[in-house]
């Protein structure tokens, strides 16, 4: 599965998850976050997240 | 590598001061701040006054002076903690942690932290950290277990969670197990110097000289461990600054240990108090995680950390003025009743859809919280697993959880059946 993590803190965006803090629906692709979506727990910018592949 | 080889940590001038002890007076023993906090949080989100005031008779001298604005609701805790930019941390740390812990990223912002940040924020990853819980973590909570398991009876902050999260640190950098206990008393005396003390910056002068002559041996010498991993890494072509990784090992000693052994303490008390509730934990594996979140948000073992106003700033309705010490309340956060239903209840089966702020939050959230959650479910896992018919010795003081920045119960005496 497809993740990805913010390299300033560890946090996964778990696109079946979404992010309600920045009403992200869940189900919504990496590629489909607007492009100011920031980390919801440090507020790094997308640029920060690397893809993770189990 | 052989530690041998290095000098070893050059103790305190007068060895028998107890920094515990002085470290103990510092933090107060106020019994519970919620009540105050949520009168407060009730009137407004934001006070102009110092917390620490309220809880402490023992003055900051560093920090008492300033100007405070206290932010104790939810949301205005979370956006001072997520706008680096406006809520900084350098102006709000450097005459406390600044002073001794030294150039730590604490005390960066801008392009400055992001550039250290991620460097060694890379090095506690999730993935990183889970494999640390084999390796690093098991050994030590049983070694410190096998003191005690045949006793029957023990106090578990002294002679348990005080110990093993620093220990699993002098295990990360391949320390002399021998130097343990003068390690952890010159970690914590480094933070004495908030007090005016002043075995809090001969602290941090000894641990730097041990940790630069430590960087220069594993950079000439590496080895696939932590600190062979931080003084050999690059960035641009160079490696990281020498002032800036023994800052950063100076507070991995002081505040990767000190903050899990509370949070560690926090979470056994909960438990115990609650019998019924310890057991169906025990056999059910799957309920430590939730435990272990809600431990941290009842009851977070750092009740409340600083940023320093760069800019006229209103929130809620209050002007936070530039200049100002700004003192966020993750404990008061924490227990917001409009994210958290009947907040003052420890509820393992609460709905997460808010996170708790008890890592804080933003630019600065705490490096080593993955770490921190490996520890406590490794030292858990060893007391479920190996402790039968765990409970608090009715014969004894009940545990109290006292502080009011640093929280944590002193003693936490338990019965078991004898192995």
């Amino acid at each position: 599965m497809k993740q990805w993590m913010c390299m300033n803190c560890g946090y996964t965006y778990d696109p079946e998850a979404g992010d309600a803090t920045q009403g992200i629906e869940p189900g919504t692709a990496w590629e489909d976050l607007p492009d100011d979506w920031i980390c919801p727990h440090c507020a790094a910018n997308k640029e920060s997240f690397e893809l993770e592949e189990d | 590598m052989a530690a041998s080889a290095l000098q070893p940590l050059e103790d305190l001038d007068q060895p028998d001061f107890d920094a515990f002890a002085v470290e103990r007076a510092m933090r107060g023993n106020h019994p519970d701040p919620y009540p105050l906090l949520e009168r407060l949080r009730r009137q407004g989100s934001i006070h102009k006054l110092e917390l620490h005031g309220l809880f402490s008779d023992e003055p900051d001298v560093e920090m008492s002076p300033l100007s405070h604005y206290a932010v104790l609701g939810y949301d205005a805790c979370n956006r001072v903690l997520m706008d680096g930019e406006t809520f900084t941390n350098k102006e709000a740390f450097q005459h406390s942690l600044g002073k001794s812990f030294g150039r730590t990223v604490t005390v960066m912002d801008g392009a400055e932290h992001e550039r250290f940040r991620k460097v060694l924020q890379k090095a506690f990853l999730p993935k990183v950290v889970a494999r640390w819980g084999d390796s690093l973590v098991a050994p030590v909570v049983d070694r410190l277990m096998s003191k005690f398991i045949d006793r029957g009876e023990a106090d578990l902050i002294t002679e348990y969670t005080h110990h093993f999260p620093f220990q699993i640190i002098y295990s990360m950098l391949l320390l002399d197990p021998d130097q343990a206990e003068r390690f952890h008393k010159l970690a914590v005396a480094q933070l004495l110097s908030s007090a005016g003390h002043p075995q809090g910056p001969e602290a941090t002068r000894k641990l730097g000289t041990f940790f630069a002559a430590l960087l220069a041996q594993r950079r000439a010498n590496p080895g696939d461990d932590l600190v062979s991993h931080l003084a050999t890494v690059e960035v641009d072509g160079q490696y990281l600054d020498d002032d800036v990784l023994i800052a950063f090992l100076r507070q991995l000693v002081n505040a990767g240990g000190d903050t899990t052994y509370r949070a560690t303490s926090i979470l056994l008390t909960c438990l115990l108090n609650e019998p019924d509730l310890y057991e169906i934990v025990r056999r059910d594996r799957t309920l430590l995680p939730r435990a272990i979140e809600e431990a941290l948000r009842w009851d977070g073992p750092v009740t409340t950390t600083f940023r320093y106003c760069q800019k006229d700033t209103e929130i809620d309705g209050v002007l936070i003025p530039e200049g100002s010490i700004v003192d966020v309340c993750l404990g008061s956060a924490n227990r917001d009743p409009t994210k958290f239903e009947n907040p003052n209840k420890f509820d393992i089966n609460r709905e997460r859809t808010v996170r708790h702020l008890s890592f804080a939050g933003g630019p600065h959230i705490c490096v080593g919280q993955h770490l921190a959650r490996v520890e406590m479910t490794r030292a858990m896992e060893a007391i479920l697993d190996n402790l039968n018919n765990l409970r608090l010795d009715p014969d004894m003081p009940p545990p109290q959880i006292i502080g009011y920045v640093l929280r944590s119960p002193e003693h936490l005496y338990v019965k078991f059946d004898k192995a």
